[in-house]
């Protein structure tokens, strides 16, 4: 109890450097820290609850493995939210598989609908409350695929450059921004209730 | 009508991935093109919205269930041997020293009270030179004794150029 | 001068080698204790980045896994004998750096020295019986470790 309540008055780096000189106690203060953080991350990207539950706890696993490799160039959330990120595009891509199609070359950009969409000129933020308009996002978010749905969640809430966007989804910086478009304007047409128009 | 690479340029200027020539070129652009002006608009909405956060997704377990699932995959992983990561001397030194500890702690607990019962004449094994860290681990029935010395691995006083023929 | 006859050349012979056998003999009998250690090279990669490096015997493995050590692989760097009389020592050098001696202590103790670098490591006296094994071993750098083993092997 002493050394759980010693621990958990610790910042990250020390209980980090904890966990690896082999402190499983402290990584399980770590895991109690930002289990939330990282199950949500999974959550987002794979929109049920048991691939994110397996897949958050299989990245603390595969942390604890890799503990050795955190050099403390980013925080220990963000790093843990690599790997979950990670592991949640293994999880897509193996999907896509079985559904004979790979992430990479899932172009359900609706052959252009994004490019003749009329501009969507209601302000989502308007007329509603912090929680309502997250979860509107959120049913918005459910309905894009996974490739539109992940461009989104590393730019706009990891804030991942087009850069490092290509290299966590394997794909070109033009696939990046084209995805990323895509989502955009998708978005901005479901939170307005508005659908798509189609392509002319 | 803008053409597509004209669409992502505006969405590059918007997410600050621009060269400083060509947000000039963007900027000058949309001071002409109020169609240009209101698609980056929409992207900006759009962007600014998903700024209030994602909605929260709470984990549906406990903490404690939550963890024992985590460590048993830990403890299953590191029964089945995989290849190691690179550690610091000091990771290493301390996963081995911990458990060495242990056993060093038991063993000698053991002695203890052995030799409450067999009182020896004198003592059997004496370490005159080692540093006090040196742990000593007895296999009475495989017929062992391992010496451990905790010179840290990368210290200049280390011991492990011992196995320099290796390079 | 008289010249060497062929009688007299072997005569010589014969005595030289008779000496040589009573020297052997000698050496023989004076070696009470023998002795075999190893510098082993303990790792998690499947192989030794020096190809002159073996896996260690079987016997050797298992010997090891048997203790609460991590690696799993041990690759042998070199390996002496040694013999020595009652009251004797001897020392081998293990590797560039590293020098073993070992002394016999009053007929059943052995006195264990090891040397790094020139600077004495550790010196270890204790009982070692045949076939028992004294480990003496320390961290090296990426994770893997140095060991040296002395068994007694009479």
């Amino acid at each position: 109890m002493k050394t759980e309540r010693a621990s958990s008055a610790l910042a990250d780096d020390a209980l980090v450097r904890a966990a690896q000189a082999g402190d499983l106690q402290a990584f399980e203060e770590l895991v109690a820290r930002h289990r939330d953080k990282i199950y949500a991350r999974a959550y987002s990207m794979m929109r049920n609850e048991e691939d994110a539950m397996d897949l958050s706890q299989e990245a603390w696993i595969k942390g604890w493995q890799r503990l050795n490799q955190f050099q403390g160039d980013s925080s220990f959330a963000t790093w843990m939210t690599r790997i979950v990120i990670n592991l949640c595009l293994d999880a897509i891509r193996r999907q896509k598989r079985q559904r004979a199609e790979s992430i990479e070359e899932m172009d359900e950009d609706s052959g252009g609908v994004e490019r003749h969409m009329p501009v969507v000129t209601v302000n989502p933020t308007e007329r509603l409350e912090r929680a309502e308009l997250r979860a509107r996002i959120d049913e918005a978010m459910d309905k894009l695929s996974p490739a539109h749905r992940t461009v989104l969640i590393l730019h706009e809430f990891e804030n991942m450059e087009y850069k490092l966007i290509a290299q966590t989804m394997r794909c070109s910086i033009g696939t990046v921004m084209s995805r990323l478009f895509y989502a955009r304007r998708k978005l901005a047409a479901l939170l307005a209730d508005l659908k798509p128009a189609k392509p002319s | 009508m803008m053409d597509w690479e004209q669409q992502l340029k505006l969405q590059a200027y918007l997410d600050d991935e621009l060269s400083a020539a060509d947000r000039r070129r963007v900027e000058a652009w949309l001071a002409r093109d109020s169609e240009a002006v209101a698609l980056l608009a929409e992207l900006r909405r759009t962007h600014m919205a998903l700024a209030v956060g994602e909605r929260d997704h709470q984990l549906p377990e406990s903490r404690e269930f939550y963890w024992s699932q985590i460590e048993r995959g830990i403890r299953s992983a590191e029964r089945t041997p995989t290849a190691p990561e690179r550690s610091s001397w000091w990771a290493a030194w301390r996963r081995l020293v911990i458990p060495l500890g242990a056993m060093a702690a038991v063993v000698l607990a053991g002695i203890l009270t052995v030799s409450q019962f067999n009182p020896a004449p004198g003592r059997e094994s004496e370490m005159t030179l080692a540093d006090s860290d040196a742990f000593t681990y007895r296999d009475y029935a495989g017929g062992m004794t391992l010496v451990w010395l905790s010179y840290p691995a990368e210290s200049e006083s280390s011991l492990s150029s011992l196995v320099d023929t290796l390079d | 001068m008289k010249p060497i006859t062929l009688f007299a050349f072997r005569r010589w012979w014969r005595c030289l080698w008779l000496a040589g056998l009573l020297v052997s003999v000698g050496t023989l009998l004076a070696a009470d204790f023998k002795f075999e250690a190893q510098l082993i090279w303990a790792t998690n990669d499947q192989k030794s980045p020096n190809p002159k490096h073996k896996p260690v015997e079987a016997e050797v493995r298992k010997k090891l896994s048997d203790l609460p050590l991590k690696w799993k692989n041990y690759f042998e760097v070199n390996r002496k004998t040694m013999e020595l009389a009652r009251g004797g020592s001897q020392k081998v050098a293990l590797s560039e750096k590293c020098t073993l001696e070992i002394k016999d202590v009053d007929g059943g103790r052995v006195e264990v020295s090891l040397v790094g670098k020139r600077e004495p490591v550790l010196k270890r006296t204790q009982p070692l019986p045949k076939d028992e094994i004294l480990v003496l071993g320390g961290n090296a750098p990426n994770a893997t470790a140095w060991l040296v083993t002395l068994k007694r092997t009479e």
